[in-house]
């Protein structure tokens, strides 16, 4: 395991403003994305060349930099790690354009790593980058699809358009006036077999996705788990 | 005889030939090691194949019938004319397929907003949908371009951790699913590619006057960027030929624009609960771009989240008096279009948020008569004559 | 007649020619061009790196040296196309007026590089969809003609930029190395293209400027100062058309944010690849390559020029990344081990 930089050369007392803080705290977190097994392929070395920020689509709006997180990883700097953890981090696209890497780096992806750090220990800034977007997380875990026909409403999308509003109102028949067999759903995306839906709820128990939520969302947690766990019990099986 | 440095120059940029590269990895080499160890199985190509020419030159082979449709959940939920679109291309080209309910989402659209998942889960979702594929024998056809991208993400980590692959072993074994990985990941857009031909063959409308600007999606070429189609005869093979390979057999009139490459801005998480980047970046930096240097009919595009970025970013704009106001769709649902299909009943345009209506007149569609149709037929529904329309109706 | 044999008339087998020839052996060059003189003459350079002395002329004066060394032979349109033989070797050589024989005892595997072809490169230049998009090579051809211009309408330009690493120092590409002469011959274009053109603006967008030894001194430091060639921290990722110009895209590290600006012309600063001939005479002779493809040295950092079979030497491009002075230095030391080779050969009654 490298050392972190207890001394990097940008020493100032309160460099990130998270004095709050202590120390074994973020070399905690920050540990946890060095060992991710992701980790080695996500960071080779940095040329400081910027094509990843003239790629960038976030770079253009906030201050945010994939060069920046690249550089702080490969000089182990916790502080500053820490702080793009609490700040940055939620303003990536996550588009992949910053692959054009010629080391071969993937700022994105480590963006992605140091994300579900901030999930599963429960981040304030992961929290509220989070707000407002739990629905859709219970959609996506219980349901299996996202974003269903019935989320189109127009106070939920009121800057979509007038044909949110013409949706919402004629959801039912339009989607009966739909030719394909498996789009005759207002609730799913699409008509998830029974079956299906228990292998999911399979998948998110065996690999812990789940849990990564609590710190999220405890309500929706809470319903989520007892959601999969009753079905599974049903089912007869175990995890 | 000499011929002038000048001259010289533009005869080199002629044609691109790629010259066979050593060093790119071809994942296939490690497929199939892995298979013969008994590490996974994988589903193959089979039955009708085209070979298509890839980014570092490693030939693809796209299944033309017999596929299984890996839908879109943003898709099917919101923009379904985009689906049912792909399912009548198919059906008029005379291919069978599957559209299974045995199917769930990638999970990545949530994966990339929230990373309220692991790397464990994201692989056991990949693979259970391409158990669920194999275990009928169809092959799996994917609809959305963040499925696609995120499925190769998923197949080279399988690839390469051991851990990973016996940690997704023994979830599937609970489920009674073997550990499958198919021979090719393929984007539909890479199956329209394969049969832009036959589909240029049953245009019934001439597009040749309709102006396209092409957005192509990060996703499918940015992310593993090895397995994008590239084609000499489109762009030189500089840019993917999805979507443009297609748009250019239809005969339609391609125009470039100076943000091909910028995202679209879709963000994840952003479109969703920070929609003013979303909005901002497709605006400013695609739609009125496009619009400034390219005056479109239509914005053309082959994923889920563009498509919704695209669309759904124009009219809140408006307010502020932007340069926007230009229609978009996908590929899929253009074709169909060319093809003779009703722009209601298959590509269901009314779930769009952009005015569609000039393009359909400048391609010669009467939409109020389109409209009414469509309306006849969801009277006899609201009557309980019928319940679902049907592809009957639709072809009728 | 045992000979050595120089395969590659360039500025590497042109030296090891001359060298061996001086030295008194009978030397034999063959040369696939139907001129020698290698890269700089086949792609019309205008002028040498760093010192700008017109590369016609230098490598014409190679030429004439060579003639004038000795016992050489040079043999043009030809190439080597079989080996048998594990030292001594017997070489059929394919000439215009038909197949030949000859016995060599020493080689010198002088075969050179490639540019490498913008079409591969991982960002997005456009070389074969912009005319206007050019590498180093094709300015080179417009420098020696005088005429620098876009190819688009012929005018000359306004605003030129350098692109510098294009092929080289890339995983994806597989060129892990640099191919360390583009720098200085971009700042070397550069000056020329400043003094070409007084009204002209030109940048150079670089990951590192590599000016090693005396290079500093001899390009960087007059580019800037009396050339007023602006070097920018910060590569650019992404040209594309804009208003009849063409827009390029890269980061201004100094700002940590996206830029965007016009230029009229961008050159491709593209690296070295081993030649097509360079991969073939290793088949032939069964030479180790290294893993991008060059001849592998077997015993560096001091020997410089051996090869894995015995009696054949390799110098100049062939190895890799070279500049004139490499070639100069390879060339001779190939030539004199060659010599050595030949020589015991001859003592042992081999001829």
């Amino acid at each position: 395991m490298p050392t972190l930089s207890a001394d990097p050369y940008l020493k100032r007392d309160d460099p990130t403003g998270y004095a709050g803080v202590d120390r074994a705290t973020k070399e905690r977190l920050i540990n946890e994305v060095f060992e991710d097994p992701r980790f080695p392929h996500y960071l080779y070395g940095c040329y400081e060349c910027g094509i990843c920020v003239a790629a960038c689509p976030s770079a253009r709006f906030y201050d945010f930099s994939p060069r920046r997180i690249a550089q702080a990883a490969a000089r182990r700097d916790v502080e500053l790690l820490f702080q793009q953890m609490e700040e940055d981090i939620w303003e990536c696209s996550q588009c992949f354009s910053c692959l054009r890497c010629p080391r071969g780096n993937n700022p994105g992806g480590i963006v992605t790593i140091m994300r579900e750090v901030a999930v599963r220990e429960g981040l304030a800034s992961a929290k509220e980058a989070l707000a407002g977007y739990s629905r859709i997380i219970y959609k996506i875990m219980s349901t299996g699809t996202q974003v269903s026909p019935d989320m189109l409403q127009p106070d939920a999308f009121p800057d979509w358009g007038p044909e949110v509003k013409d949706v919402s109102v004629n959801l039912d028949l339009w989607r009966r006036m739909l030719p394909p067999e498996t789009l005759h759903t207002t609730t799913t995306g699409w008509q998830v077999a029974d079956r299906t839906l228990v292998e999911l709820y399979v998948i998110w128990l065996e690999t812990g996705a789940l849990d990564m939520i609590a710190q999220v969302d405890k309500g929706i947690h809470m319903i989520l788990a007892e959601l999969m766990e009753e079905r599974l019990e049903e089912e007869g099986i175990e995890v | 005889m000499t011929t002038s440095a000048v001259n010289v120059i533009l005869s080199k940029k002629e044609r691109f030939v790629r010259e066979p590269d050593q060093r790119s990895e071809d994942f296939h080499h490690h497929l199939f090691e892995l298979e013969a160890a008994g590490e996974l199985v994988v589903q193959r190509v089979s039955g009708e194949v085209v070979e298509v020419p890839t980014k570092y030159g490693i030939p693809k082979r796209i299944q033309k019938g017999h596929l299984w449709h890996h839908k879109s959940c943003g898709q099917c939920g919101h923009i379904p004319g985009y689906s049912t679109s792909i399912f009548w291309i198919m059906r008029k080209l005379g291919y069978d397929y599957l559209d299974p309910e045995d199917q769930t989402s990638c999970t990545a659209w949530n994966y990339y907003a929230s990373a309220t998942s692991n790397q464990a889960a994201q692989a056991a979702v990949a693979v259970r949908n391409f158990a669920a594929a194999y275990q009928t024998g169809y092959f799996p056809l994917i609809h959305c371009g963040t499925s696609y991208g995120h499925y190769k993400e998923v197949r080279s980590e399988l690839l390469h951790d051991a851990a990973l692959r016996a940690q997704v072993r023994k979830v599937m074994e609970k489920l009674g699913k073997p550990l499958v990985l198919p021979e090719e990941i393929v984007h539909y857009s890479e199956w329209l590619y394969a049969v832009r031909d036959e589909i240029a063959a049953r245009a019934v409308r001439d597009v040749s006057n309709i102006a396209v600007t092409v957005h192509p999606a990060c996703h499918y070429y940015k992310l593993v960027e090895g397995d994008a189609i590239y084609d000499p005869d489109v762009y030189h093979g500089q840019r993917t030929a999805a979507v443009s390979g297609l748009v250019q057999a239809l005969g339609a009139d391609l125009r470039s624009y100076s943000t091909f490459f910028d995202c679209c801005g879709f963000g994840f998480r952003h479109i969703l609960v920070q929609r003013d980047f979303t909005r901002s970046f497709s605006t400013l930096r695609k739609i009125e771009v496009m619009r400034e240097e390219a005056d479109p009919d239509v914005v053309l595009t082959h994923d889920t989240g563009c498509v919704t970025a695209l669309d759904k970013s124009q009219f809140a704009a408006q307010a502020h008096e932007r340069n926007v106001g230009v229609p978009v769709m996908s590929e899929a649902q253009f074709a169909a279009l060319a093809m003779g299909a009703h722009p209601f009943k298959v590509c269901q345009l009314h779930w769009h948020s952009t005015n569609y209506r000039p393009l359909l007149e400048k391609m010669g569609i009467d939409w109020r008569q389109a409209w009414a149709e469509f309306e006849e037929d969801a009277k006899r529904l609201q009557d309980g004559r019928q319940q679902f329309l049907t592809w009957a109706d639709v072809d009728a | 007649m045992d000979r050595i044999v120089v395969i590659g008339g360039g500025p590497a087998g042109l030296s090891a020619g001359i060298a061996a020839a001086e030295l008194g052996a009978p030397v034999t060059l063959v040369e696939r061009n139907g001129f020698l003189g290698g890269r700089p003459i086949e792609e019309n350079y205008a002028s040498i790196t760093p010192y700008l002395e017109d590369a016609a002329t230098v490598m014409g004066r190679m030429e004439e040296r060579l003639r004038a060394a000795g016992d050489v032979e040079v043999l043009l349109d030809s190439e080597v196309v079989h080996a048998a033989g594990e030292g001594p070797y017997t070489l059929t050589i394919r000439t215009p007026e038909g197949e030949r024989t000859q016995e060599a005892s020493a080689i010198v595997v002088a075969t050179g590089f490639t540019h490498f072809d913008p079409g591969r490169e991982t960002q997005l230049y456009g070389y074969y969809e912009f005319p206007d998009v050019i590498a180093l090579q094709d300015l080179e051809a417009m420098l020696k003609e005088h005429k620098v211009v876009r190819p688009s309408n012929g005018e000359p330009p306004k605003r030129v930029c350098f692109i510098q690493c294009v092929g080289s120092r890339d995983r994806q590409i597989g060129n892990e190395y640099c191919s360390k002469v583009c720098c200085g011959v971009a700042s070397k274009e550069a000056i020329e293209v400043r003094q070409m053109l007084p009204d002209s603006e030109v940048f150079i967008f670089y990951i590192d400027m590599r000016m090693y030894g005396y290079w500093e001194r001899q390009l960087y430091w007059p580019a800037q100062e009396q050339h007023h060639v602006q070097y920018v921290k910060g590569i650019v990722t992404e040209v594309l058309p804009k208003d009849g110009r063409l827009l390029i895209r890269g980061e201004d590290t100094t700002m940590g944010r996206p830029m965007e600006t016009l230029m009229d012309l961008v050159v491709l600063s593209v690296g070295m690849e081993p030649s097509p001939g360079t991969r073939k005479i290793a088949g032939i002779l069964g030479l180790a390559q290294n893993r991008y493809g060059f001849i592998e040295v077997q015993h560096p950092p001091l020997d410089t020029v051996g090869t894995s079979r015995p009696g054949i030497f390799a110098a100049g491009a062939a190895l890799g990344p070279s500049d004139l002075e490499d070639c100069a230095s390879s060339g001779g030391l190939a030539a004199a081990r060659a010599v050595a080779t030949w020589r015991a050969a001859a003592m042992a009654g081999a001829r």
